[in-house]
């Protein structure tokens, strides 16, 4: 006979604070990333904080990672939802370009430094600081299900049926709009002279 | 170089975005987190069989109090016309008091199963 599956303990209101307070900046700037206003951000986070808490006390510590990004998601397309209802959604569109200009592989060719430390001299601060606002500009610029996927993916480090759970598609689906979103980033940061 | 190193190489610079947020913003994310924690509650269990989260049963709670409040009024309504049934029956015993002393209401006479029970003989 097999024992009975042992639930794992519930999350703590001390877990969940520790979560929140864990995600809470990353989640900003997700929001910032795919709406482009830090209030309406702002508003989302709070909203899908709010509601983490309210409807999911009842699930384990280790489940609350990929509940929040659902909400967090859905909330983001709710703001989209409630904007093109009210007529003021304004499409930005990609200046990537998806067409092959037959440059190869932007990947092979993009230089990359050592990041994440900072620097001492106010010149290479002024550096990273202009090349972090250009990689901010390039992830906002790119189409909302291609963004999505590669930041759960590679920023929130959700497997690819995570994300794929998240998004709503298939996990073939994620795949390529990773390849995608990776080609385009590095095809602009090139472009824009930037090396990681 | 691939995807997923791209990606890595990236990231760092992603988390240095988060982490430099603005000191405005990251108070008011504070202030969210702390409402959302307020907003938490103890998960509960039902008669030892399922785990449902506080604010869950607390929900059903007020829908179930709404509800009834909601009743209300037709509750009150049924309960005084029920006592109002009650108090209107007649008084056997007043009745009898007033056929004793002849002073039968009209009403008593136009009954026809009380005009056979006079008529009847007595014993």
């Amino acid at each position: 006979m097999r024992a009975p599956e042992r639930r794992p303990p519930l999350a703590t209101q001390k877990e969940l604070s520790d979560f929140l307070a864990q995600v809470e900046r990353r989640a900003f700037k997700q929001a910032v990333f795919a709406v482009h206003d830090d209030a309406s951000a702002l508003d989302i986070v709070q909203d899908a904080m709010l509601r983490l808490a309210e409807k999911y006390s009842d699930r384990p510590a280790a489940e609350l990672p990929l509940l929040f990004q659902r909400i967090l998601q859905n909330a983001i397309r709710d703001h989209f939802r409630r904007q093109k209802v009210r007529g003021t959604w304004t499409t930005q569109l990609s200046n990537l370009g998806t067409g092959d200009d037959g440059e190869g592989d932007p990947l092979d060719t993009l230089e990359v430094e050592e990041a994440g430390t900072i620097p001492e001299s106010p010149a290479l601060r002024l550096e990273q600081a202009e090349t972090m606002a250009l990689i901010e500009e390039a992830v906002k610029s790119l189409p909302e299900r291609q963004r999505e996927a590669f930041l759960l993916r590679y920023w929130e480090e959700l497997d690819v049926s995570e994300t794929a759970q998240v998004m709503g598609c298939s996990e073939g689906s994620v795949k390529t709009h990773c390849s995608r979103a990776t080609h385009a980033l590095a095809k602009l940061l090139r472009a824009k002279g930037v090396t990681l | 170089m691939n995807e997923k190193d791209f990606a890595a190489k990236l990231k760092p610079w992603l988390d240095r975005s988060a982490s430099q947020v603005g000191e405005l913003q990251a108070t008011r994310l504070k202030a969210a987190r702390l409402r959302a924690l307020d907003a938490y509650r103890q998960p509960v269990s039902v008669l030892g069989l399922v785990t449902v989260n506080g604010g869950t049963l607390e929900n059903l709670r007020q829908a179930f109090l709404q509800r009834a409040l909601l009743f209300l009024p037709l509750v009150a309504l049924v309960a005084a016309l029920t006592v109002q049934s009650l108090t209107d029956e007649p008084d056997l015993g007043e009745i009898d008091a007033q056929l004793l002393t002849q002073e039968l209401p009209p009403d008593a006479y136009i009954d026809q199963e009380f005009r056979s029970w006079l008529g009847k003989p007595p014993g």
